[in-house]
């Protein structure tokens, strides 16, 4: 066991192998309070990767309604319940609790569980399923007495993927170039360690092939300066794919840091665990803070206070109005005027947005085309 | 892109440092093919790899060949142009096409690339589909039908198919060639036409029990009971607005059957589309004489505060859902009205949860507080609204001034309106800039008055005293008040303002206390959200949806909303107005589709660049009437149904481009037992095998949208694009045609069979692949095209980039001009009107804006207008027609006009609850993200998603598929019942009509199993006690799937002939719905501009003022049927694994309250 550092925990944890963080960490900001639960980004992953035999009830990328949904069935809860004093310190925000490296039973590499098949049934379980029963006409304002949210998921191509720990055929590997975990199809031989051990549970055992599969961050795309298929067709626009910089490293410009690193409006996904997660949330405004506290670690109501003051923010703003615009991966953002720009990695112009869409309104009458113009047709 | 050998040793040899060591076999070839045999040593799978060949698997996957564009455009108003994958000439793949941000129109104005991206689950599903087992692969004809068609087509004496013939629904298709297709189809329709034409006709049609006035009003034609429908027509513009061109071109089979001329020729009849789905709002014409007010989603860039009511943004407007989430990002209050917690509720700030069917009564409830607390503005009421107008109190209708002075004189309006005399034309296509009305029209509307503040009397006002031209004229009109007016005849009437009468109507029933009793908002949700809509005045959007506009007080609603907008200046400003979003119709800007939809076929234009002769010979009618079980609205003996609305006897339908007419009707299942056996012909065009197929005699097979021959093209309502369906390159997958070459076909077929050539000209530019020429002529035609060139059009919408719309403004929005410009409404006073005193509207007690009780969705009396005694709420009573006034059934409520003060109402029950107490639940059917309708939903990997119950493994063979539906109900409820999450039920509606007349006949026969209700119930919490939900989308049980479910091994309800697959087992969200006919819409006296142009007319006009249905009414019981476990024994699967609603587990409630983290 290696000890290593981990800043969602702001401490050091023991994982099996050294600290190697790679040239590029490929990261994700969803934005929950755009997401819409429609499922495009999880029919794009599906009829681009996993429309093959054994591959019928694998979605690497689903959506889920939290608190009642989750696939596969009770993944967060299982593992939430097996771990012990899950405290985050509330003053320096450094986790007190184990990881699931440091709370492994003997013998294992971490802590984990697996699930059946059926387990894989009903995805979209709880869908739209608020926390407790509306009885006659109701009011909320604020935080929602009764609530849901749609939780996006992918690989989070952690930094210390439980995959990688647990793997004892070192078939899962990652990307020194970009970030990305990947499990080698030539290689792996379908143990299921890796199903075990992924917190998230997003590495799947196929029946057909009998080797495991998982979500490879569309590095085809990746490697052409696109974003990933889930990110390109999200139509909520929740989504944003970049590259996170180094701890120490984050440069203002790029969006991913700026909003993980310095606004610190997006937080990983149960931090807890220890793998270092590297999709990263917007949490729900209108959710009670216990749960997100439990879900995203102890920067809720920092995340909540900085993006309800995005609109006072010009370069928040202007990162926010990147998502969604472009296929192709922005580099950097900047806020110029009352535009928002994005860039490439050769800092050429990829997309120019104005803050606020313009409004056209056009003579009535066209005398050179011999017609009028009207909003009542 | 594979990493290559040299490649691999270089980065091996790099990596070294990051600690790996080579093993030496690994270099091998031997090794390398047998890789497992030898372990790796790899010390840090987070620095290096050895071998990363095997990447190249996944390249591979993601690269292609070729990419082609194609628009992708359901029923949902958003039509995406999808970039299609393509290797080994299949589309595997489909992607958004990320070119909206670089659409422009001709003046250089550029929309952003905001836009972006646009596609949705359902369309990125598509290739499924071009490929599907359910696309319609040739024409194919049912085998009873076609035995008619060799018998000879023989007939009952009183005109009627014997039955033998029509076993719809449960027989075999057979193969047919296209020219047999179009023959047969040709030869039934002109025997049809024959059949019932001329006064012979007209006595088989009486004897059949058609309704005396509706046979009337063929005026013995018989082509006169053809039905067309191209459905949501606006979405293919040339090829689905041309089934009305087909209709056009009957005329000449008119001629050919009576031997007429042109003059006096006759073509068939066509249906509506907006008004048929219920998404027409119709108080807008009330108000406004316009079709509907609606707005492109993205003004909400430019508001302060949203109010999304009854309306599931999120789920139905979904690429448009980041407009609204931005906008509250950049800091707009958006407020969630619904009758659960719904999807869009987790998107809002205030969330506001009421009783189904009651947003007219909460818009007056708003509309009490911000007049209680003086927050209106009065100045803008006085002078864009009727509210200053006077009112006789005796008469109810409004005071004239030549009823005052007899020697008043019309003068000359000119205030945005051409008055066209006698003898003159009035402008046509793009000249139009103005509205016009005749001189007949004019004399008739007459003027208003109004009570001058400072001369201190009634002073007449006319048209143009409108906004500040009202000012400039220094009138000072009072907003309240009664008077007492000495009329010219010397006696004295009292009158008093529309406003003085609305506030004491709202001011006496809507306090907040009332409301809330009444529509279960809290009392502080009412108070809040009023505040928050006075506090920004002009900067409120209203998003009303479906929801509200599908129940029968709909008009009410309407007339509700735009009353509270009025009162705080919200409407007809880009941040503050009223939207009404439903359905895709405004085929209105394309205004030049006339030019193509009645040109004359008498006499066609052959030549390219030439105007086309314009003549309609068709009529439109409201195909709700046909839902009625082609009955019109009679109250006793009374016929209810205006003479401009009046439908005539359906003996053939149409129908392309729509599933909606015929198997996802409200009441379906009356129609499939009781209305289509009485239809002699029923043809489809599909790509796809719906439940129109299942009950069409012929069916069409018509290209998927990836594989278009012919180009055509569209608009939306909610986005500011003009769209081209480019022609694509992928070749045709089974043996299909194109739409409009269909169309063609059958005008050649009518040409072989009458003999008359211009049937085959009437299509002529199709069959010479020039479709683009009927393109250009519409283009060239419509105030909002005008200046495009359609191939332009076309080579952008190859590249996925559509065109900008040019309306007046983007975004457009309605009421521009009339509040910038202080332009006057679409109506008689020019001002936005609120109080209707024709006739119709007095008699039904609506002259006012009242609030009515739901028809059937409510618990207490229905349809009661609800108020204290008021002076100007005086309709005709059930006696008045002759009618008991304890009669409840469906039929006569719709005509019943009851009045209770809250007080009275709330002691009383549903009919239903009184006769059983076990009708308790309101029963709703809204649409949801799975689904564009019915269009998508059976796709597997959508269809899996489709609610909790999706299970690829279909590892309970009662699934009817591998999804199904449910009805949503909450836990509470249904404990009491005894049914547990994921039990089966049944749900009937009222069993005087529904799921079909008489079917109490027969409990065990076909038709019945058909029709009844069968359903998983799922728990959800959100929903309140009382209010149960199925969604709206899905296929419904068919003869054919209810067979397969009980014949097919692996339960699956899938029609052995036709490859149909139901969502259900029996029955469909349609079993609980019916027609319902409201009086308010169908008058023969409304005013309203027309729906093409800038003409206004009165009474029935397509899509505009007609019949809309309730299809959200119904009233059920529900019982258990089954268990819901495996082989129907014990709890299902989900529940018992406790992380459902009410059955969760400790750690799954501790789990829910963020128990198991701390901060310490």
């Amino acid at each position: 066991m290696a000890k290593v550092k981990n800043w969602h925990l702001k401490r050091e944890m023991e994982y099996p192998y050294e600290e190697n963080r790679p040239n590029k960490q490929i990261a994700y900001i969803f934005d929950t309070n755009k997401c819409i639960a429609c499922q495009t980004c999880t029919v794009a992953c599906k009829t681009t990767w996993t429309a093959g035999k054994g591959q019928e009830t694998m979605f690497w990328n689903n959506v889920e309604t939290k608190p009642y949904g989750s696939y596969p069935m009770r993944w967060d809860v299982n593992l939430l319940k097996e771990m012990p004093n899950q405290i985050w310190d509330k003053k320096t925000g450094v986790y007190k609790g184990k990881t699931i490296f440091e709370d492994k039973p003997n013998g294992e590499l971490a802590k984990g569980w697996r699930p059946e098949e059926r387990d894989y049934a009903f995805p979209n379980i709880g869908e739209d399923e608020c926390s407790g029963t509306v009885d006659k006409g109701a009011f909320f304002n604020g935080i929602h007495d009764v609530w849901m949210f749609y939780l996006a998921r992918i690989c989070n191509h952690c930094t210390y993927p439980g995959c990688v720990a647990a793997c004892p055929r070192k078939a899962i590997y990652k990307r020194p170039e970009d970030g990305i975990v990947l499990i080698d199809q030539s290689r792996c031989r379908g143990y299921k360690e890796c199903v075990k051990a992924c917190p998230y549970k997003k590495t799947f055992y196929n029946m057909i092939t009998r080797v495991s599969e998982k979500c490879i961050g569309c590095y085809p795309l990746i490697e052409k300066g696109e974003q990933p298929r889930c990110v390109q067709t999200c139509i909520g626009k929740i989504r944003m794919q970049g590259f996170l910089s180094k701890p120490g490293e984050e440069r203002e410009d790029n969006p991913i840091d700026y909003l993980v690193r310095i606004k610190k409006v997006a937080l990983p996904l149960y931090p807890q665990y220890g793998t270092e997660p590297n999709v990263y949330y917007i949490p729900p405004v209108h959710v009670p803070k216990e749960f997100l506290n439990q879900m995203f670690g102890p920067g809720v109501d920092e995340a909540i206070t900085n993006y309800k003051n995005a609109k006072n923010d010009p370069k928040s703003l202007a990162s926010f109005l990147m998502f969604g615009n472009t296929p192709k991966i922005v580099h950097s953002v900047k806020a110029e005027d009352d535009f928002a720009v994005g860039y490439n990695e050769k800092k050429e112009v990829i997309v120019k947005v104005p803050f606020t869409e313009p409004i056209f309104v056009r003579s009535f009458e066209d005398t050179q085309l011999g017609t009028f113009r009207h909003n009542t047709p | 892109m594979g990493t290559n050998r040299r490649d691999f040793l270089k980065s091996a040899s790099l990596s070294l440092t990051g600690g790996v060591i080579l093993s030496k076999m690994q270099l091998g070839g031997f090794a390398e093919a047998f890789s497992f045999f030898e372990p790796l040593d790899i010390t840090n799978p987070l620095a290096a790899y050895p071998d990363r060949e095997w990447e190249k698997t996944y390249r591979d996957l993601w690269n292609y060949d070729s990419e082609f564009t194609f628009l992708c455009a359901p029923n949902d108003t958003h039509n995406c142009l999808l970039k299609a994958h393509v290797k080994n000439d299949t589309v595997v793949r489909i992607a958004p096409s990320y070119g909206y941000g670089q659409a422009e129109d001709l003046y250089g104005n550029k929309a952003t690339a905001r836009w972006e991206p646009r596609c949705c689950q359902k369309g990125l599903a598509l290739a499924r589909r071009f490929y599907g087992d359910r696309r319609v692969k040739h024409p194919v004809i049912r085998e009873g039908f076609l035995k008619w068609l060799k018998d000879g087509m023989p007939r009952e004496l009183d005109g009627r198919v014997p039955a033998m013939y029509m076993q719809r629904g449960k027989e075999p298709f057979l193969r047919l060639t296209w020219e047999e297709a179009f023959e047969f189809s040709a030869k039934a329709l002109d025997n049809i036409a024959r059949a019932y034409n001329g006064k012979e006709g007209s006595e088989k049609l009486l004897k059949q029990g058609y309704d005396h006035d509706m046979v009337e009003a063929m005026h013995e034609k018989g082509v006169q009971t053809l039905k067309f429908r191209g459905g949501m027509a606006p979405l293919g513009i040339t090829r689905i607005f041309g089934v009305n061109r087909l209709a056009n071109s009957l005329a000449l089979l008119d001629a050919k059957i009576n031997n007429v001329g042109a003059d006096k020729a006759k073509a068939a009849r066509c249906w509506d589309s907006y008004a048929w789905h219920t998404d027409l709002p119709p108080g807008h014409p009330m108000v406004t004489g316009t079709q509907t007010v609606d707005w492109d989603l993205s003004c909400v860039e430019h508001s302060n505060h949203i109010i999304v009511w009854g309306m599931n943004w999120i789920t139905t407007k979904m690429p448009e859902s980041h407009w609204l989430t931005e906008a509250r990002i950049k800091g707009a209050k958006v407020t969630v009205i619904a009758c659960e917690y719904s999807a869009t509720a987790n998107k809002g700030d205030n969330v506001l949860i009421v009783r189904p069917g009651v947003t007219p009564a909460l818009a007056l409830g708003f509309s009490h507080v911000i007049i209680r607390d003086k927050k209106y503005n009065a100045d803008y009421l006085k002078k864009y609204t009727d509210m200053p107008l006077l009112v006789r109190m005796d008469t109810n209708e409004f005071l004239r001034p030549n009823e005052v002075d007899a020697s008043y004189k019309l003068g000359e309006i000119s205030g945005y309106i051409k008055v066209v005399k006698d003898g003159e034309k009035a402008p046509g296509g793009l000249k139009q800039n103005m509205p016009f009305i005749t001189q007949k029209m004019r004399d008739k509307w007459g003027d208003f008055m109004i009570y001058d503040t400072v001369k201190k009397t009634a002073v007449p006002v006319n048209r143009d005293d409108y906004g500040n031209n009202m000012v400039k004229k220094g009138f000072m009109p009072a907003l309240e008040g009664k008077f007492s007016i000495k009329l010219a005849d010397g006696n004295t009437v009292e009158v008093r303002t529309v406003f003085d009468m609305m506030s004491e109507y709202v001011m006496e029933n809507y306090d907040p206390k009332t409301v809330e009793e009444l529509t279960w908002a809290p009392v502080k949700g009412i108070e809040e959200i009023a505040k928050e809509i006075a506090k920004n005045a002009g900067k409120t959007l209203f998003a009303m949806g479906m929801g509200p506009n599908q129940f029968f007080n709909n008009d009410l609603k309407d007339r509700a909303v735009f009353f509270l907008a009025a009162l705080t200046q919200n409407i007809g400003r880009v941040g503050g107005n009223v939207g009404s979003y439903a359905g895709n119709y405004r085929g209105a800007y394309m205004s030049g589709l006339p030019t193509y939809i009645i040109e004359d076929p008498f006499n066609i234009q052959l030549e390219e660049n030439k105007p086309a002769t314009l003549k309609k010979y068709f009529s439109y009618e409201s195909a709700h009437f046909f839902n009625n079980s082609d009955r019109p609205l009679r109250m006793g003996k009374t016929n209810m149904t205006g003479s401009t609305h009046m439908p005539t006897p359906t003996k053939s339908v149409l129908v392309s481009n729509g599933n909606s007419l015929l198997a996802n009707n409200k009441g379906h299942y009356e129609a499939v037992v009781n209305a289509y056996p009485k239809v002699e012909f029923i043809t489809c065009l599909e790509w796809w095998w719906t439940g129109t197929c299942e009950y069409s005699d012929i069916v069409f097979p018509v290209d998927s949208w990836g594989e278009f021959k012919h180009p055509d093209a569209t608009i939306s309502v909610t986005n500011p694009f003009l769209y081209i369906y480019p022609r694509t390159p992928l070749k045709r997958i089974f043996d299909t045609k194109a739409d409009i070459e269909i169309l063609a076909g059958l005008c050649d077929a009518f040409g072989d069979l009458t003999g008359d050539n211009r049937f085959k000209d009437y299509f002529k530019f199709v069959g010479e692949n020039r479709v683009d020429v009927y393109l250009q002529r519409i283009i060239d035609n419509s105030q909002a095209t005008k200046g495009y060139k359609f191939a332009d059009l076309e080579e952008k919408a190859k590249k996925g980039i559509p065109a900008l719309l040019m309306t007046r403004t983007t975004p457009k929005f309605v009421g521009y001009e009339q509040d910038k410009e202080d332009k006057q409404w679409y109506t008689k006073s020019g001002r936005l009107e609120f109080y209707r005193d024709e006739i119709e509207f007095r008699d039904s007690g609506e002259n006012m804006v009242v609030h009515r009780e739901p028809i059937d969705s409510t618990f207490y009396e229905p349809n009661v207008i609800v108020g204290k005694p008021h002076a100007a709420i005086k309709p005709k009573s059930p006696q008045d027609y002759g009618v008991s006034i304890d009669n409840l059934s469906g039929d006569v409520r719709q005509s019943r006009h009851v009045v209770k003060s809250w007080a009275d109402l709330k002691k009383t029950q549903h009919p239903l609850t009184a006769a059983n107490k076990d009708f308790k639940f309101i029963f709703h059917t809204p649409k949801y993200r799975h689904g564009a309708h019915t269009t998508p939903i059976d796709t597997d990997i959508v269809a899996v998603w489709f609610g909790p119950f999706g299970d690829m493994h279909r590892h309970d063979k009662r699934n009817p598929y591998i999804s199904e539906l449910y009805v949503d109900i909450n836990p509470k409820d249904a404990k009491e019942l005894g049914v547990e999450d994921g039990d089966y039920v049944w749900i009937d509606a009222d069993p005087e009509d529904r799921p079909y007349r008489g079917w109490q006949k027969d409990k065990n026969s076909e038709e019945y199993k058909l029709a009844r209700l069968l359903c998983r119930a799922r728990y959800y919490p959100g929903t309140p006690r009382g209010i149960t939900r199925m969604w709206h989308n899905a296929y419904g049980a068919t003869y054919g799937s209810v067979k397969a479910t009980e014949e097919n091994a692996n339960g699956l309800a899938k029609n052995k002939f036709t490859n149909y697959q139901a969502m259900f087992r029996r029955g469909s969200h349609q079993s609980c719905t019916r027609a319902w006919l409201k009086p308010t819409l169908l008058t023969d006296s409304l005013i309203r501009k027309n729906n093409f142009g800038q003409g206004i007319d009165k009474g029935f006009e397509i899509d505009v003022h007609g019949a809309t249905g309730a299809p959200r009414e119904s009233f059920v019981k529900i019982e258990f049927a089954e268990k819901g476990g495996l082989d129907g024994k014990g709890l299902w699967e989900a529940a018992k694994k406790k992380i459902r609603p009410t059955y969760e587990s400790e750690d799954f409630l501790n789990y829910i309250k963020g128990g198991f983290v701390k901060k310490a």
